[in-house]
């Protein structure tokens, strides 16, 4: 630890870690669980959003939709908190939808009937947007609904998930059992919706 | 500068499965032990949630952002230009990626130490993969049973022996190593459909069982038995039942009053005087760094990262990286090659509920159970199915093009099918090549301005994935035979970055190609040990932590055993 150089790197890395960039870790511990203040989506962009997953998960005789569900609260929530990197690209993808919309098919997503929203989600099923947003969708519509989707639990009774019991008696393991669905969030009831 | 502590007698880097048990053994034998971690303590009641967001989607229990801002890059050949590998598996808190790991504790088999000598001597020479650095390791299973069967005791392991002392029982694996006595408690009760599964197994004359896991199946010395909640895989356990070293080993430490525990401390180098003696390490912590003295450092970070320390750790006696003059730090590296067989069933086979540990295993196709002759690879793969299935990931399943990916049918297939597809992990015996190895980026830095470790994963390798097709086969043949109307076989590819990382620290005889002896210390350095999957240098057919703990524990016993010639 003596040379010139050794001194010098020495200093600078002395500043580097008093500096902004090194984070301390306990700045970080959990930070992700955060809520964001506001969403990520304009009123304008979430119309196009709700058209989108108006289809990807309708309402119908089996139940509540990914509307009905909230999965867009979800979706709008993590864009502007944990998932903010990925924040403009989706924009990108739902703006992109529109403009194709408009080109095919003459208006915007939202302004389409169910037939042709239904053509437009079938013409773009390879796209990685598509994928990314219906990933999204089965997020906000299967989570805890702590994450604001899920509501009612609707996206649980649809696949037939019993729910997180606090403890499992062999019978709920049992093969082919009817288990009697337990409805609570992991969080309690003490949660802003 | 670095502000100056008080000496002590051992440093430990990283309180993790490996560091986590190894300050038992020197606490107990009156050592004073500082402990780094870069993480803190988790809260069960605060941090551990029955949450697949929480737990599996933003990996909050599994991946601190720490670690994230270290994430090692992977290329597969070094004409490719390596890519950050997006999440770094391992885990900053006392008891690191025990907290959430599955908790399969297995010993590896008495073939796993002599691989090389006992496939040359049953198949010939050329039964050895060309470009392999396999050798035999410097320890046989004879010498580790007895650890294998201490950490099983101090951690708190459940299962069934097959075989103590050489007299077989068919209701555990049959096909393992002798054990001295049973396990210290039962295995985990079995599900309907893993029930269902050891049933079809024996139909096809294999001989299944329930495998050891690192769970209470009751309660264990004042710990809670486990609740089979589902939220066990990459989640913390909010009743204590997961034996992870910050509830079993690292508290019994503590209480001698000879361990230290310094949280939030982020390790930067280990420092070496002119003789090629470590003298202590530097850390940083709250924006300070501080110069911890000790006679003895063990270095126990997850595998990446005990190389990036030791080739960060340039000195005048180490001008490559400390423990570097041979060239092998980094070397010998390899990640687990697995698989998961998914299977569809015409009826609802529960399995929401449950842990990865609550399975059923078949031994038949792995390590040397088996005639290899004619195959074309040595080595196989466990099979293994389990419960535990989260909401978002069932709903987001193959449609096994009997339904369309959106719309009134997709609903309909979920609804009706979500429940109903079970999931299996694969793991292959899988080797070292030359051609497999880490070392730093040229290019991508963390944010103090030090290079992330790079993998090189080396690309195909013949071997494993002959291995890995043999036992799908074999597993799409049990899912049938259990009535399974679709079978899904993923290409059989290697890791790129794995929760299963191994080597480049090896352990042998020999240091030209080993970087530590047979008791985990270094051959350059003599009062540097290294302990965790780094030193393996094979992985088994099967989950790494229970035989990295052994080895740690043997490590620490040898420290206290032989203290005045290794502390100098």
């Amino acid at each position: 630890m003596n040379s010139k150089e050794e001194r010098d790197s020495n200093v600078s890395r002395r500043e580097l870690i008093q500096s902004a960039a090194f984070v301390p870790l306990a700045a970080l511990t959990l930070s992700a669980q955060q809520p964001a203040a506001k969403g990520a989506l304009t009123p304008g962009q979430m119309k196009t959003l709700v058209a989108f997953i108006d289809r990807l998960i309708p309402r119908d005789e089996l139940g509540p939709g990914a509307v009905e569900s909230g999965a867009q609260i979800y979706i709008d929530r993590v864009l502007a908190g944990p998932n903010a990197n990925e924040k403009a690209t989706f924009i990108q993808g739902l703006e992109a939808i529109d403009a194709y919309a408009k080109r095919v098919h003459g208006a915007a997503l939202a302004e389409l009937s169910a037939e042709n929203r239904d053509q437009v989600l079938n013409e773009m099923i390879d796209s990685p947007f598509f994928s990314r947003a219906r990933r999204l969708t089965l997020e906000g519509m299967f989570s805890d609904p702590y994450y604001g989707g899920n509501k009612n639990f609707a996206g649980w009774d649809l696949i037939r998930y019993p729910g997180p019991r606090p403890a499992v008696a062999a019978e709920d393991q049992a093969l082919k059992a009817d288990v009697k669905p337990y409805r609570v969030s992991a969080y309690g009831t003490k949660f802003g919706q | 500068m670095a502000i100056n502590l008080k000496p002590v007698d051992v440093v430990v880097i990283g309180l993790g499965a490996a560091g986590g048990v190894a300050v038992l053994p020197l606490a107990r034998a009156g050592l004073k032990v500082a402990g780094l971690e870069a993480g803190t303590w988790m809260d069960p009641h605060r941090d551990f949630h029955a949450d697949e967001v929480y737990n599996n989607v933003r990996r909050l229990v599994s991946s601190s952002p720490k670690a994230q801002r270290e994430c090692p890059t992977v290329r597969a050949t070094p004409s490719q230009q390596a890519r950050s590998a997006g999440v770094h598996p391992m885990m900053n808190a006392i008891g690191g990626t025990s907290i959430h790991y599955w908790a399969q504790s297995w010993r590896l088999k008495p073939w796993d130490f002599r691989t090389r000598s006992e496939s040359i001597r049953r198949y010939g020479p050329n039964s050895i993969p060309a470009g392999t650095t396999l050798e035999d390791w410097p320890v046989t299973y004879d010498d580790l049973e007895p650890y294998y069967d201490i950490i099983e005791q101090e951690v708190g392991v459940s299962g069934k022996a097959g075989n103590i002392q050489g007299r077989i029982d068919p209701a555990g694996n049959v096909f393992e190593g002798p054990r001295q006595r049973e396990y210290p408690m039962p295995p985990l009760r079995g599900a309907g459909f893993t029930d269902h599964m050891m049933d079809a197994a024996r139909q096809l004359g294999w001989k299944p069982f329930r495998p050891p896991a690192a769970i209470n199946s009751q309660a264990y010395r004042g710990r809670a038995s486990c609740v089979f909640h589902g939220y066990c895989s990459a989640g913390g356990c909010h009743v204590g039942a997961k034996n992870s070293t910050a509830t079993t080993t690292i508290p019994d430490a503590v209480r001698t009053k000879n361990l230290t525990i310094f949280d939030k401390a982020q390790v930067t180098r280990i420092v070496t005087d002119s003789n090629g003696r470590v003298t202590g390490v530097t850390y940083i912590r709250d924006r300070k760094e501080y110069f911890q003295p000790a006679k003895i450092v063990l270095l126990a970070g997850y595998t990446y990262e005990n190389s990036r320390l030791l080739l960060l750790s340039k000195s005048k006696a180490y001008p490559n990286g400390l423990s570097n003059n041979h060239g092998q730090v980094g070397h010998h590296y390899f990640g687990h090659w697995t698989s998961n067989v998914s299977a569809l069933f015409p009826y609802d086979i529960n399995v929401w509920y449950g842990l990865p540990a609550q399975g059923a295993t078949v031994d038949e196709w792995a390590d040397d159970s088996f005639d290899h002759a004619g195959l074309g690879f040595i080595g196989g793969a466990s099979l293994h199915v389990y419960t535990e299935r989260h909401p978002i990931d069932a709903a987001a399943m193959n449609t096994y093009g009997r339904a369309p990916l959106f719309g009134s049918a997709w609903k309909k297939f979920v609804h009706e099918n979500a429940g109903r597809v079970a999931s299996t992990y694969l793991q292959t015996n899988t080797l070292p090549y030359e051609t497999t190895f880490l070392d730093l980026d040229p290019e991508v830095r963390d944010p103090l301005g030090d290079p992330v470790c790079r993998i090189t994963s080396g690309g195909v390798r013949e071997n494993e994935q002959r291995a890995l097709q043999h036992a799908q086969d074999k597993m799409e043949q049990w899912f049938r035979a259990a009535g399974a109307i679709e079978v899904t076989k993923p290409p059989a590819n290697g890791p790129g970055i794995s929760t299963h990382a191994y080597g480049g620290t090896r352990m042998g005889d020999n240091p030209e190609t080993n970087v530590v002896d047979r008791w985990g210390f270094s051959h350059e350095a003599p009062n540097l040990g290294i302990l965790g999957a780094s030193v393996m240098g094979s992985s088994g057919a099967r989950n790494p932590t229970l035989t990295l703990q052994a080895l740690a524990w043997r490590t620490a016993e040898h420290l206290v055993q032989n203290w005045k010639s290794l502390a100098g």
